[in-house]
């Protein structure tokens, strides 16, 4: 069953004329981790609104399940929203400074509504963690955290409505290598345990190539290029895909030549 | 978060101030109603430690004030008897907010010696009680008027940055009006087309109606400010992934940001529009005789013979100018903190 | 020019609205001048009904708008029966008196804000700084009802200034000198009551923009170049700090007008605000709508020219 069957359009703005995406047409596999890569700017995050519904796209439509979530009203909406979630880039904005871990996490099931205090407090609790955090830091405030765990955190709220498809949006940009490690190992465990389709946005190549599944590479609004990691990494066959591939290659050697430590 | 000292401070000291004013009548030792057409325009009550004799009293007391014989305006001391200043003396009977009805006042003397605080008015009314009961009237006035321009402020400011778009342009074109207009001048011509007279009660509600509407603008524009900043960040943006309604947005995430500005507002209104009412009544277009209000209070030092002669007719704007100093002090305080929790 | 274009249809427009609130509230407004007319006995009723048709009170609101607009433009502001005078000869006198007023005292709260806030920015937090600082806090919290009552006491009982009042008798008879010494002691303090009210602000202002852009690593270059300090703070920062500055400008015109309104009254000087304080007492509405547009005006007026000093000021806004 394919999870997904993008087609999309340009976006226009008032005065500003931005193709945000142009005929976009993409696959995404169930239960499998995809990356979506590309440099700034080339509409990666644009994708990723429309994909959870934070953003209607002006042609083509979005497929989940069989349903044409796209064309949905609000009851529709409601009922799918929650099978739908992301992942934000910088924990620290994403998560509101003056609610505590508990509120944070909770939030989306209080949204949902229908459950007392006592049990989103336990709900949050146990959230927590399931994201490898004490659940005795549940009154504490997301300044209090590290960046670590703040998109522990992130995570957490993300999975509080038991969703099937998680899009991160650089949720691993900004930590240090062996807390990427750590959060990797996490999502990887929640998307055995969930069953849990991913869609990992990233501008670091090598990160992707040693988790993701698929691969769709994205320029100036367009996917010029997707398919398997061995396809997109062995025999690249865009012109964008062998300069970004490139790019990531001449980094790496220049360290060693520098005698970095690899 | 514990508030600095600097707000415990000013608020204490706010504070006491109101509570002198809500309990007037335990404060002031007359009704000020009452007239002493035997006394008028008499001067401040010296009080004394040291008697006729050289002695030094612990207790304070004084003398009755006496017309000369000569002048007509003119006062001295009666020496023939001391009269002790006493605490918690039975006096006039009053009210406190309409519903505690007691006799015992905070001080006083015995009878038939009365203590002018702050002299008389030419009606013989005691100035002192008539500035703690015209603090209730003109203060009030000032927080009613405040709580009016807040609620449309907050209402508009929060329509405006939140649903944007032509509700947002509409609201600040409007806001830019009201700011341009030069507000006495307007407030002026609105009080021309009311009627002239009406009852205490009216003017009163008028005041605080039309003082606090025109100036709903400035806060807006600041709400809207805080609450476009707030819309656009990305927890608000994760918890419409999660289908929060609109009201659940505002009331959650967007709102509490509201609170630091309102309160700092608040303390910058209250004294102006305590000054706004206050210098209506100075002018006779608010509340007339005879309910107390500082303006009024104030307004009989228009007349030369007053201005020059009875310098204790000024003390109201002492009373003014304390409040003044409270409110802004609060306000700078408010300010402080709020700077100091953004970083 | 786009900018300032831009700029006078904004105070057009806006002059346009103020014009509708107050004409709306002219012709709304209860109990009107003409009801009062109808009860005094020695006008006629024919008259009262012949007035009403002159002034078009018989038409429809959208006409009678028209009316107002066109009669307005060509001069005619209505007439005022207080004063038994056309509006236009009481508001120009008026008016004139007022701008006198308000324009020195804004000319001489900048000349000593500019200085003195440019001066404190360079010693932030040395005693200079606090001082000044205790200073504005307490004209702050001093109303300007009460400056001008003290100040009045004190002028009274000191016979230095006269206590009000825009000139003395036998003003006519003094050479222009004396007309000119005549005229600067009555406007001393109306003046000097403006001025102290609004100074703190101002000042803080300044201060607070002066010590923004000190901060800035153009002035660290500009230091590190060793250029002299009186030329830093005065040829360097002041024209980068004085964006926001331009902008108070225009709203600090609004402030004045109100506050010269009770220091006219009390001061007797003869200005907008005893004409408007009167016409309101007696309900003399052409007259209150004339003040209110006229004052509103001279805050459009105001408004604007901080906008054209702001491009030429600031040649960021002209690319704009």
């Amino acid at each position: 069953m394919s999870k997904r069957y993008v087609q999309r359009s340009p976006f226009s703005r008032k005065k500003f004329v931005i193709d945000a995406l142009i005929d976009v047409d993409l696959e995404i596999a169930p239960k499998c981790m995809t990356a979506l890569v590309g440099e700034s700017g080339c509409g990666k995050s644009t994708l990723a609104s429309c994909l959870v519904m934070l953003e209607r796209p002006d042609r083509g439509g979005i497929w989940f399940e069989g349903n044409e979530v796209s064309r949905c009203d609000a009851a529709e909406l409601a009922v799918l929203r929650p099978r739908l979630q992301m992942v934000f880039q910088d924990s620290a904005g994403a998560l509101n400074p003056r609610f505590t871990a508990g509120q944070i996490v909770a939030e989306p099931l209080e949204i949902q509504g229908g459950e007392s205090a006592k049990n989103l407090r336990s709900r949050a609790g146990e959230l927590m963690e399931e994201v490898g955090l004490s659940a005795d830091w549940i009154d504490r405030r997301p300044l209090e955290f590290s960046g670590g765990q703040r998109q522990r955190l992130a995570i957490a709220r993300a999975i509080a409505l038991k969703p099937a498809f998680l899009v991160l949006d650089e949720s691993l940009s900004g930590l240090d290598l062996s807390t990427q490690a750590q959060i990797l190992n996490l999502l990887l465990d929640l998307k055995t345990v969930h069953s849990l389709t991913y869609l990992l946005i990233s501008h670091d190549l090598s990160l992707v190539g040693q988790i993701a599944e698929f691969v769709a590479v994205m320029h100036q609004g367009r996917i010029v290029e997707q398919g398997t990691r061995q396809e997109i990494f062995g025999q690249p066959q865009h012109a964008h895909t062998r300069d970004l591939l490139n790019s990531c290659r001449v980094m790496e050697s220049a360290f060693h030549t520098a005698g970095g430590r690899s | 978060m514990m508030p600095r000292p600097k707000i415990v401070a000013a608020l204490i000291f706010l504070l006491s101030l109101h509570l002198a004013i809500l309990f007037a009548g335990f404060v002031a030792p007359q009704d000020p109603a009452v007239q002493n057409r035997d006394f008028p325009f008499v001067p401040p009550t010296r009080v004394h430690f040291v008697d006729a004799g050289g002695h030094m009293r612990l207790r304070p007391f004084i003398y009755q004030w006496v017309a000369r014989a000569d002048g007509v305006y003119e006062y001295q001391e009666s020496r023939e008897r001391e009269y002790p200043l006493r605490l918690f003396v039975p006096g006039p009977r009053y009210r406190i907010a309409g519903l505690f009805a007691s006799h015992t006042h905070l001080f006083g003397v015995d009878a038939p010696a009365q203590i002018f605080v702050a002299g008389t008015d030419n009606y013989g009314r005691d100035q002192f009680s008539r500035i703690l009961f015209g603090g209730q009237i003109s203060l009030a006035a000032g927080l009613l008027a405040t709580a009016t321009s807040l609620f449309f402020g907050l209402s508009i400011g929060c329509a405006a940055g939140f649903y944007g778009k032509w509700i947002d342009e509409s609201a600040m074109r409007l806001a830019e009006l009201f700011l341009v207009l030069p507000w006495l001048y307007v407030l002026l011509a609105v009080r021309s087309c009311l009627p002239l007279h009406l009852s205490p009660a009216q003017t009163f509600l008028l005041l605080v109606a039309v003082i606090g509407t025109i100036g709903w603008a400035r806060p807006a524009r600041l709400v809207r400010g805080v609450v476009l900043s707030a819309k656009n960040r990305k927890y608000v943006l994760a918890s419409r992934g999660y289908g929060a309604s609109d009201s659940h947005l505002l009331r959650r995430h967007v709102l509490p940001h509201t609170y630091g500005i309102l309160l700092t507002q608040a303390a910058v209104l209250v004294p102006q529009y305590v000054i706004a009412e206050v210098t209506l009544s100075f002018f006779g277009l608010g509340l007339g005789e005879p309910m107390p209000s500082w303006g009024n209070l104030l307004a009989s030092l228009q007349q030369y013979h007053v201005l020059v002669s009875y310098w204790w007719m000024f003390t109201p704007a002492i009373a003014l100018i304390l409040v003044t100093i409270g409110y802004l002090g609060v306000a700078n305080a408010f300010h402080q903190q709020l700077q100091s929790d953004s970083i | 020019m786009k900018y300032l274009e831009r700029r006078v249809i904004h105070a057009v427009l806006l002059l346009v609205g103020v014009s509708v609130l107050c004409f709306l509230f002219s012709d709304l407004a209860p109990g009107s001048f003409f009801d009062e007319m109808k009860l005094n006995p020695q006008i006629s009723a024919e008259t009262v009904a012949a007035l009403r048709s002159q002034y078009g009170l018989d038409q429809p609101l959208p006409v009678r708008y028209g009316r107002w607009v066109k009669s307005a433009v060509r001069g005619d502001w209505g007439y005022s029966l207080a004063y038994h005078s056309p509006v236009r000869s009481l508001l120009l006198v008026r008016a004139r008196n007022t701008l006198l007023l308000t324009a020195l005292a804004t000319l001489l709260a900048w000349l000593i804000a500019i200085p003195v806030g440019v001066w404190i920015a360079s010693r932030s937090g040395k005693w200079e700084d606090r001082l000044t600082l205790a200073g504005t806090s307490v004209l702050l919290s001093v109303p300007e009802l009460v400056v001008t009552l003290g100040l009045l006491y004190w002028v009274v009982r000191t016979h230095v200034l006269p206590a009000g009042g825009m000139i003395s008798v036998g003003f006519d008879e003094l050479g222009l000198w004396g007309k000119f010494r005549d005229l600067a002691a009555h406007l001393a303090i109306p003046v000097g009551v403006l001025v102290l009210a609004g100074l703190p602000v101002l000042l803080r202002h300044v201060r607070a923009s002066m010590v923004e852009v000190l901060k800035s690593p153009f002035m660290q270059a500009a230091r590190g170049h060793g250029i002299g300090r009186f030329r830093l703070l005065f040829r360097y920062a002041l024209p980068a700090a004085a964006n926001p500055l331009i902008s108070l400008l225009g709203l600090s015109v609004a402030g004045l007008l109100s506050g010269s309104l009770l220091v006219e009254v009390i001061m007797g000087w003869p200005g907008l605000g005893p004409l408007l304080l009167e016409a309101s007492v007696s309900r003399d509405i052409y007259v209150v709508v004339g003040a209110v547009m006229a004052s509103t005006f001279f805050m459009i007026l105001g408004s604007f020219l901080a906008d054209v000093m702001l491009v030429v000021i600031d040649p960021r806004v002209r690319v704009e």
